[in-house]
């Protein structure tokens, strides 16, 4: 019984040709006959051939390393100045002592497994930092763009109409708690916002800010005996911050004759003014000079006036000792003492004329005499009191 | 490059390596070193990354010349550029964190280089069993099995080495070393089919 190590040997020397011709011939009728035999000739066969195709790619591959190597030293050889001639026999020496040579760029092993990093995490960290700059960008213009919602006026102006709504909230919780058994809903809508208006006419005219009534859906007008009108704006002005209204109520009967002329022309500095509104729910009077004759960055449509308002202000009459009515009252500046604005009443003059001249609906029978010159403060607030309204407006 | 050597035409360098000629070689692969170089570095791999991918390249090309079952349908330098592109692109997505498909987006199908590279991956299977198995086998197989099929040392050379009585002493024994590398060879080739 022959050992596989001899069936190798026979198969060796079958192959190499080796074997004499009748034993090849044997051979070759058993490999027909025998299927083992066969199959195990062709696993000899792929071992050696599996060998030798091993060894040739050792060989290949030690060939292509010398050549790599050949060809790198050749460039380094090009590349090298002649001031690194030092450098050059030092590498050199390398070869001589069979040393792989090492690449021209030495780095430390630090930088190395930073360049590591940063080739194996670019691609995160780039995105990474775009999402940041964007956030950051997102946020700053999101902040801005919601305090630019927030102030619907200029940097540092503010409008002076009552946000209404935040204070009833509040009061009505406090009611709400305090009269628990009666937890009754209130009826009247107070309205979102509130400022304060005048008469024009005697024949349900009135004047106010147009940013009172600026979005409104209804207004109200509210005098100081608490009766109430529905009016319309009949025009605005934006740029001077006017709005003529009209009351629409067939119960209203006129208010009868005006007590204050409106002045035509500018009034000087250091006059003295007052003015009536409803910052609250009650009227208030305020009085102070008029510091200058331009408003907020030198707006001439504007008086600049040291009266301390506050949000409800807005629409109010500005009067000067006289009588005369001079102005209304617009906004103040936040970041300066007292400086309040008002409109000046000559541009209101010029919009009411024009109005007339236009011929838009009936004319305006502004009132000539005034009847408030010479009397002191207290009586001519008496006689105003009536014809300073709130302006309740529904949006 | 070329100080006096001739400058090969494609035909040319195939003739001279299917003769063996390692001065072709030689000037093929420094011929398309840089291109390859260049492709590598380009797609965030390094000096030494691109060295492999060329050499496997070449080897590839290499032993397709070598077994005379190259159809080359176009030129060598784009056969070689396909081969290393499919090559370095593999290697990219195992590298790769995000095991992503990198998407081939130009096919160098009628290079015949995926074909080519399929063969040459079932061979480098083989290679590597061959050359896990004759890590096993232990000595003095492996040395004497190395002697003959790797380093073509002759008989009478390998029985001089090991000091055997005579060259059919070291026949004998080289033929019970391949009965086990069989063993070896087969056993671990056959369990990386299933």
């Amino acid at each position: 019984m022959k050992t596989e190590a001899d069936y190798y040997a026979l198969f060796d020397a079958y192959r190499a040709g080796t074997l004499p011709d009748e034993e090849r011939a044997a051979l070759e009728r058993r490999l027909a006959a025998d299927p083992v035999l066969e199959q195990r000739l062709q696993e000899f066969e792929t071992l050696t051939g599996t060998l030798t195709a091993y060894g040739r790619r050792l060989a290949l591959r030690r060939k292509l390393h010398a050549i790599h190597a050949d060809m790198e030293a050749e460039q380094a050889v090009r590349l090298t100045p002649l001031a690194k001639v030092a450098e050059e026999d030092e590498r050199h020496e390398r070869f001589a002592s069979g040393q792989a040579p090492r690449p021209m760029l030495r780095i430390s092993r630090t930088e190395e497994k930073l360049r590591a990093f940063w080739q194996g995490h670019r691609a995160t960290m780039m995105v990474a930092a775009s999402v940041a700059i964007m956030a950051v960008f997102a946020t700053l213009l999101g902040l801005e763009w919601w305090r630019a919602s927030q102030k619907s006026s200029l940097y540092g102006y503010t409008v002076l109409r009552r946000e209404v709504e935040r204070i009833k909230r509040t009061q009505r919780s406090m009611n709400r708690t305090l009269n628990q058994i009666e937890a009754q809903p209130e009826k009247v809508n107070p309205g979102k916002f509130s400022g304060t208006g005048f008469a024009l006419t005697a024949d349900g005219y009135l004047v106010t800010s147009y940013h009172v009534i600026q979005g409104a859906d209804s207004l109200l007008i509210e005098g100081r005996d608490r009766q109430r009108f529905r009016a319309e704006p009949v025009f605005t002005d934006v740029a001077h911050d006017l709005a003529i209204l009209q009351i629409k109520d067939k119960s209203f009967k006129g208010f009868g004759r005006l007590p204050y002329s409106f002045k035509r022309g500018q009034s000087d500095l250091g006059e003295k003014v007052y003015t009536l509104g409803y910052p609250r729910e009650d009227l208030v009077f305020n009085d102070g000079s008029l510091s200058a004759r331009s408003g907020f960055e030198g707006d001439t449509g504007f008086y600049q006036i040291s009266i301390p308002v506050n949000p409800g202000n807005s629409g109010g009459p500005l009067l000067d000792d006289r009588g005369n009515l001079i102005g209304v009252i617009s906004g103040r500046q936040m970041d300066v003492q007292s400086a309040a604005f008002a409109t000046k009443s000559s541009y209101l003059m010029r919009l009411v004329d024009s109005l007339s001249a236009a011929g838009a609906g009936q004319s305006y029978n502004l009132p000539r005499a005034n009847q408030l010159a010479g009397t002191s403060r207290p009586q001519q607030i008496r006689k105003l009191q009536d014809y300073v309204f709130v302006v309740k407006v529904y949006e | 490059m070329g100080k006096g050597q001739p400058a090969y035409t494609d035909e040319e360098f195939v003739a001279a390596i299917r003769r063996d000629d390692d001065r072709a070689l030689a000037q093929l692969y420094r011929l398309h070193f840089p291109m390859i170089s260049h492709y590598v570095l380009q797609n965030s791999g390094t000096e030494d990354e691109a060295k492999d991918v060329y050499q496997e390249g070449v080897m590839v090309f290499y032993e397709k010349v070598r077994e005379g079952s190259l159809e080359l349908s176009c030129q060598i330098k784009t056969y070689l550029y396909a081969v290393c592109r499919r090559l370095w692109l593999k290697r990219l997505t195992e590298k790769t964190r995000f095991g992503g498909r990198l998407d081939d987006h130009e096919p160098y199908l009628e290079t015949g280089a995926e074909a080519d590279l399929e063969v040459a991956e079932e061979r480098d299977r083989q290679l590597g069993t061959m050359s896990q198995a004759l890590e096993r086998i232990g000595e003095p197989c492996r040395s004497l099995l190395e002697g003959f099929y790797l380093l073509d040392k002759s008989m009478q050379q390998l029985t001089a080495e090991f000091g055997y009585t005579n060259a059919d002493n070291a026949k004998n024994q080289k033929y019970k070393c391949l009965v086990r590398l069989k063993k070896l060879f087969f056993s671990q080739y056959q369990e990386h089919e299933t």
